[in-house]
């Protein structure tokens, strides 16, 4: 318990250092002009850091938000038995689509919906949904029929066992689902925003294109910074909802 | 995800009991963008904006795959049990069938009379059919005793596919103009793909199997291992190669190109090889370790003849995983100028030639799944029936 | 031929064995018994080099340990252990023939081993040869496991609680034919348990161990009789009497001399043969001598019918077999509430009866009878697999 809690402070600390780093301008102006001497623009113009990293994490929480809100009850329905006739399809779906490369994904979108952030983030919620639905079914599908028997014993409805007994007990497996598809999201918005979509793509772009290193160190940085400190904030919550052994 | 084999069972035997609601709604997919959406789109040149058709504006062929379209919906709600088995495979054959002719008479009729640049592409209606069709051929899959009529429905779209690009036109859809534009520049990016694929995944597996094998035996090294490689799976791929730029460059080497490519994805495939190789091996069972080494097995014998067959199948999971992942990865790697089909895709965006977007995406998928396929199919193959 | 000179084990703070010292005989048992920490498993794991002994020396057939390296000197020891440890992605004689694999032999001699002791183990080898270790019950698992410790005919076996995870009855039936195998074989045994009936049953000699210190070491009838302090007497139990029937087969006791009626089951006949019977019980047999139920003189004699007169059974259910010990044939008839049970062969065949009586007398007479069946369990009557 004491350990689960230094963890949570650690991470909460790195998060909140991430968020003042990206608010200090200055810092990264200072640092790329020492690093990059020779050039005369050294800092992305088009954005501040802080810009590019608001964006990018608005792509990122509105696909994940919308993988959310359709990928939990997909996941569940084909465990009841009003769904369960497609589990097999959804299953075998969710394995094939996992198998799809994000950038065709994004490409595949492009000509049915156009370019900017809006095909971005239809492209990202999907793909985002394969991780998401796989480990809801594997979750729920892991917690024992004994557990159910008892609840059911006891005279607990569906709802109630899906809510107070399933969910809780299939909590930690669909977390690390949600948490592998937010880190997919993260990687796959950098490179949607040669579609225009924004975000910390943008410099790593311009820059390769332009041969301005210090935009591509820009991004770069902030988009690996970006990744690793919403990767371990999920990992503590996979750990906090994991129910206690 | 491995179906619970009990509840799989029910499943399996849903579809006897009056409407298959998977082929149903596999159908009702087709009819609703038969209808809805646009089968094809017209342009004037490649990159103009153009103009949706229904299936319907295709002429006699669009109404058929409606036609089609419908009447593998009747079949699934109303056919008998019994021979809906038999149908249904052919009912996805017809619609195969149908949607490629309707797709070949579309352009034949829309380009008729238009200049040579014009172009007729696939649209979402044509996608969401092929959906369709495909959620109809997995219903299908789940009839017992029906496994001829499968195989002969298999042959007859094959069939009826090759009449519709031969003799109904599919030819003059616009990603077959797009590939005979740019035959050679498309088979050098398939080239280079694969190539830088297959070779950072060769090297992914030389150096992450034996990093696998020596932390099951090296404490530090496996939490260091397994602790880096996992932290850079989160980068993000193009944030990676940026970072990579700078280290080449302090060694004098090229920040661009090959290099920093094979590097990445290298780095990317470790992680899925070694977290594998690691279980395979660690979860060996303890008490067949010590009856080996009980019986005189050195430890490399003990892990050629015991542990190895046993973690192989594992092993080969985690190169799966990573090949995947890393022919995915191949496309970006495009943006440090190397020549993959990332370019093709990259270049479409750049100039929104949807064509080009496909050329380059399609391949990518068909090699995903391709590898992903073949490398189940070796893992299954390297299973000893004993651990089956 | 094994020799354990002031062995000891140290972990750290904690010592596992200490100042061992033990020789076991040729083509004898050694049980190493003890409750779970006394330190009999590290001593047996130390004879293969499995762990390293901190001091001391241990010499198998005249040679230390230490001499050979460690994979050599274990594909020489046989070695069986409670969780059996097959691969599970070999077969069954594939698993066999692990050790000859190691020692270089050609194929056809390893297939014509695998075959031999897969029969020396009661397996059909045309059935188990290529079965997969999943496919195989527990029972069948240790037998495999026993066949491929035996698979180079090493002089030495190395047992660690092989029977500890079976059933009972599978334990019983095991243990009987274990101890025909080694009438066989006359293997130089250490094995461990912590079944005291097991040990006696097993034993030529019982090595009593506890934190780490030998307690005894002597034969299982010395240990019961005279434990040598109160540690020894309290682990061995109270039952002492019974526990010594666990040395003690049916064939030693047997009443092969039944009156028995085969063919003819004429309601005269059945008469007939109860009047001249002195016996309460004429046993049924079928035309090959397999037991098929008895009936009872008596209550003919008291104007029952011959037909309720006649028990018919299975003879797989309400008889013993000559090997079984007569702890367990007490067991079974108190069981089955009689006060004699039949002895019968693999196939059924009777063999004859063992009475309450006998087995009273051998209980107060018991040395007698130990003394006439050497090596506990030895003897005649060849077990069934």
């Amino acid at each position: 318990m004491k350990r689960r809690r230094t963890g949570l402070a650690a991470v909460a600390a790195a998060a909140v250092a991430f968020a003042y780093l990206v608010s200090r301008q200055d810092w990264w102006a200072a640092a790329l002009t020492r690093l990059f001497p020779t050039l005369t623009q050294a800092v992305f113009p088009s954005a501040t850091v802080a810009d590019l990293v608001t964006q990018h994490l608005q792509i990122v929480l509105i696909s994940s938000a919308i993988t959310l809100l359709v990928g939990l009850p997909l996941g569940v329905w084909v465990t009841r038995p009003s769904g369960r006739a497609f589990r097999e399809l959804v299953a075998a779906s969710v394995d094939f689509g996992q198998t799809f490369p994000p950038v065709a994904v994004l490409a595949l979108m492009m000509p049915l919906l156009g370019l900017g952030t809006s095909p971005a983030i239809v492209a990202l919620s999907l793909y985002g949904l394969f991780p998401v639905v796989s480990n809801t079914v594997a979750g729920i599908e892991a917690v024992s029929p004994s557990v159910l028997d008892a609840a059911t014993g006891m005279g607990m409805g569906k709802w109630r066992i899906l809510f107070t007994v399933e969910f809780p007990l299939a909590a930690r497996v669909i977390m690390a689902g949600i948490r592998t598809s937010v880190i997919i999201n993260i990687g796959t918005a950098t490179v949607a925003a040669a579609t225009g979509a924004g975000g910390l793509g943008s410099p790593i772009y311009s820059g390769i294109n332009l041969q301005n290193g210090a935009w591509v160190l820009e991004g770069a940085v902030a988009a690996a910074l970006l990744a690793m400190v919403a990767d371990s904030v999920l990992a503590q919550v996979e750990r906090a909802v994991a129910p206690t052994a | 995800m491995t179906p619970p084999a009990a509840e799989n069972a029910q499943v399996a035997q849903s579809p006897e009991r009056g409407i298959d609601r998977v082929a149903a709604f596999g159908a009702a997919v087709a009819v609703v963008a038969c209808l809805l959406l646009p089968l094809t789109v017209f342009r004037a040149n490649r990159i103009v904006a153009g103009s949706p058709h229904t299936a319907l504006s295709a002429g006699p062929a669009g109404w058929i795959l409606l036609a089609v379209c419908v009447a593998a919906l009747a079949v699934a709600a109303l056919a008998r049990p019994s021979v809906r088995g038999r149908v249904l495979p052919l009912s996805a054959a017809a619609l195969t069938v149908a949607l490629a002719w309707a797709l070949g008479r579309a352009a034949v009729t829309l380009r008729a009379g238009q200049p040579v640049i014009s172009r007729v592409s696939i649209g979402a209606g044509a996608w969401l059919v092929a959906a369709g069709c495909t959620v109809l051929w997995f219903a299908s899959r789940s009839y017992d005793g029906a496994a001829s009529f499968r195989r002969a429905a298999a042959g007859l779209a094959a069939a009826g596919f090759a009449g519709a690009a031969l003799i109904g036109g599919l030819g003059q859809l616009s990603i077959v103009t797009e590939y005979g534009d740019r035959t050679a520049e498309f088979w050098a990016a398939v080239g280079t793909h694969l190539t830088l694929a297959g070779g950072s995944l060769a090297l992914a597996v030389l150096i992450g199997v034996p990093l696998g094998v020596l932390s099951l035996r090296v404490r530090w090294l496996r939490t260091t291992t397994l602790g880096v490689v996992g932290l850079i799976q989160t980068v993000p791929s193009l944030a990676l190669l940026g970072l990579l730029v700078f280290p080449l460059a302090a060694l004098g080497l090229p920040g661009i190109g090959p290099l920093p490519g094979v590097i990445a994805l290298t780095l990317y495939a470790l992680l899925p090889i070694v977290r594998n190789t690691y279980v395979g091996l660690s979860g060996v069972d303890p008490a067949i370790v010590d009856a080996g080494r009980g019986m005189g097995m050195s430890g490399s014998q003990l892990l050629l003849r015991v542990e190895a067959p046993l973690a192989l199948p594992l092993v080969i999971e985690g190169v799966r995983s990573a090949a995947v992942l890393v022919i995915g990865i191949a496309a970006v790697v495009a943006f440090v100028g190397v020549g993959t089909l990332g370019v093709l895709v990259f270049e479409g965006w750049g100039v929104q030639a949807d064509d080009l977007i496909l050329l380059g995406a399609v391949p990518m998928v068909v090699m995903a799944v391709v590898a992903d396929a073949g490398l189940r199919a070796l893992a299954r193959a390297a299973t000893s029936p004993g651990i089956r | 031929m094994i020799r354990l000179e002031n062995v000891m084990k140290r972990y750290g703070e904690t010592t596992a064995v200490r100042g061992l010292s033990l020789e076991v005989a040729a083509g004898e048992i050694c049980v190493l018994i003890g409750p779970s920490g006394c330190g009999k498993t590290t001593t047996l794991r130390m004879i293969n080099r499995l762990i390293e002994p901190t001091s001391g020396r241990i010499v198998v057939d005249g040679h230390d340990v230490t001499e050979q390296s460690p994979e050599l000197l274990r594909r020489g020891l046989g070695y069986v252990i409670q969780s059996v440890g097959l691969f599970p992605h070999l077969t069954v004689a594939d698993n066999i023939v692990t050790v000859p694999r190691l020692l270089g032999w050609d194929r056809g001699r390893m297939d014509a081993r695998a075959t031999e002791l897969l029969a020396l183990v009661g397996l059909d080898p045309r059935e188990y040869a290529d079965k997969y270790p999943r496919q195989l019950s527990g029972g069948e698992a240790q037998r495999v496991g026993v066949a491929r410790a035996l698979a180079a005919d090493p002089p030495v076996l190395l047992m660690d609680e092989p029977f500890g995870a079976v059933d009972p009855l599978t334990r019983e039936r095991l243990q009987a034919e274990f101890a025909r195998i080694q009438r066989e074989l006359h293997k130089t045994v250490v094995f461990v348990t912590h079944d005291v009936d097991e040990a006696i049953r097993l034993a030529d000699r019982i090595a009593v161990m506890r934190d780490g210190q030998l307690q005894q070491y002597d034969t299982p009838e010395q240990i019961l009789d005279h434990p040598a302090n109160k540690f020894v007497h309290d682990f061995m139990g109270a039952d002492r009497a019974l526990k010594r029937l666990g040395r003690v087969r049916v064939d030693a006791v047997i009443r092969a001399d039944v009156p028995v009626l085969s063919a003819n089951r004429t309601a005269d006949a059945i008469a007939e043969r109860a009047a001249c019977s002195e016996s309460r019980f004429v046993y049924l047999v079928d035309a090959d001598h397999r037991l098929e139920g008895w009936f009872d003189c008596r209550a003919l004699a008291n104007g029952a019918s011959p037909e309720s007169a006649i028990t018919t059974v299975d003879w797989r259910e309400v008889a013993v077999r000559p090997d079984t010990s007569l702890k367990e044939a007490l067991s079974r008839m108190l069981g089955l509430g009689f006060r004699s049970i039949s002895v019968v062969d693999g196939t059924g065949v009777l063999l004859g009866i063992v009475g309450l009586a006998d087995i009273e007398e051998t209980m107060t007479d018991s040395d007698a009878h130990i003394a006439s069946v050497p090596g506990g369990l030895g003897g005649a009557g060849e077990a069934e697999a």
